[in-house]
């Protein structure tokens, strides 16, 4: 069992959690332009790297989705980030 | 007539009367509480609490709740206001804040007595005495709200259709 911290809950179970995608993609834009191939490639490649990584990640019970930096070769987690803007 | 599917109602723990419905086990017993108001606020919750419920005291992870109204919290947009009677909330967006009456869409099950700790321990791996803003675990299996209105009892609020499912988890532990 590891323990993975949510920005707005604290550490709660691994089982908690969804991975939902690797941080930094951009959404190809705009939608009308975009070609079969680059849609496919935003949507279903990934760089997966071999050590440190930056992911989203959703907090299932909460709802809050954050950002996860992790390790894929220790699975030690280095930082969970909200995704907020900074409160006005 | 002819089976072309499969009834998979069968399948499921039949649900059991639940005005009358009562587990005793080994030192704690189990019921449904029926007739408290729920509703589920999205948005900007202080702005909700002040129209809706003000002074309701906010419930987090295994905090003692003394008495209805209070909100339970979800998330960091998210509360479940629970009162003592259904509310009187209009549906729909209003001052950054949607309120959505929902009495009957989570079942909730009270537990008492002296092994509610040993329960809880069972059903989550949450580590209850470090305390966590969201009420919401993952309690054997399926999300629900866990808070308490007293030293040893203990609330589980879980979606309706699940609670034949943890009414049999609950009645095969003891
Ligand atoms: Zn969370």
């Amino acid at each position: 069992m590891q323990l993975f911290s949510c920005p707005f809950c604290g550490e709660r179970d691994e089982t908690e959690f969804t991975f939902c995608a690797e941080a930094g993609k951009t959404r190809p834009e705009p939608a009308a332009e975009v070609s079969a191939d680059a849609w496919a490639r935003y949507l279903h490649f990934d760089h997966n790297p071999k050590g440190a990584t930056r992911e989203v990640w959703l907090h299932a019970t909460c709802g809050e989705f954050f950002l996860m930096e992790r390790d894929t070769v220790s699975h030690a987690v280095s930082g969970s980030h909200s995704l907020r803007r900074p409160e006005a | 007539m002819r089976k072309t599917m499969r009834d998979r109602g069968l399948f499921w723990s039949p649900a059991p009367d639940w005005t009358t419905a009562r587990i005793d086990g080994d030192a704690y017993s189990v019921r449904r509480v029926l007739g408290l108001g729920q509703a589920l606020v999205s948005g900007d919750l202080d702005a909700a609490l002040a129209e809706l419920m003000p002074a309701a005291p906010e419930i987090s992870l295994w905090s003692v709740a003394a008495a209805e109204p209070f909100a339970v919290r979800i998330g960091r947009d998210r509360t479940l206001l629970v009162s003592p009677g259904p509310l009187a909330a209009a549906p729909g967006w209003r001052n950054g804040y949607v309120a959505t009456p929902c009495d009957d869409a989570y079942a909730i099950l009270e537990i008492s007595g002296v092994a509610l700790r040993e329960i809880v321990a069972e059903g989550t791996s949450v580590d209850i005495n470090a305390g966590s803003r969201s009420a919401a675990v993952l309690f054997a299996g399926v999300t629900v709200l866990l808070y308490r209105i007293g030293p040893e009892t203990a609330r589980l609020h879980v979606e309706a259709p699940l609670a034949a499912y943890l009414w049999a988890w609950l009645e095969g532990r003891s």
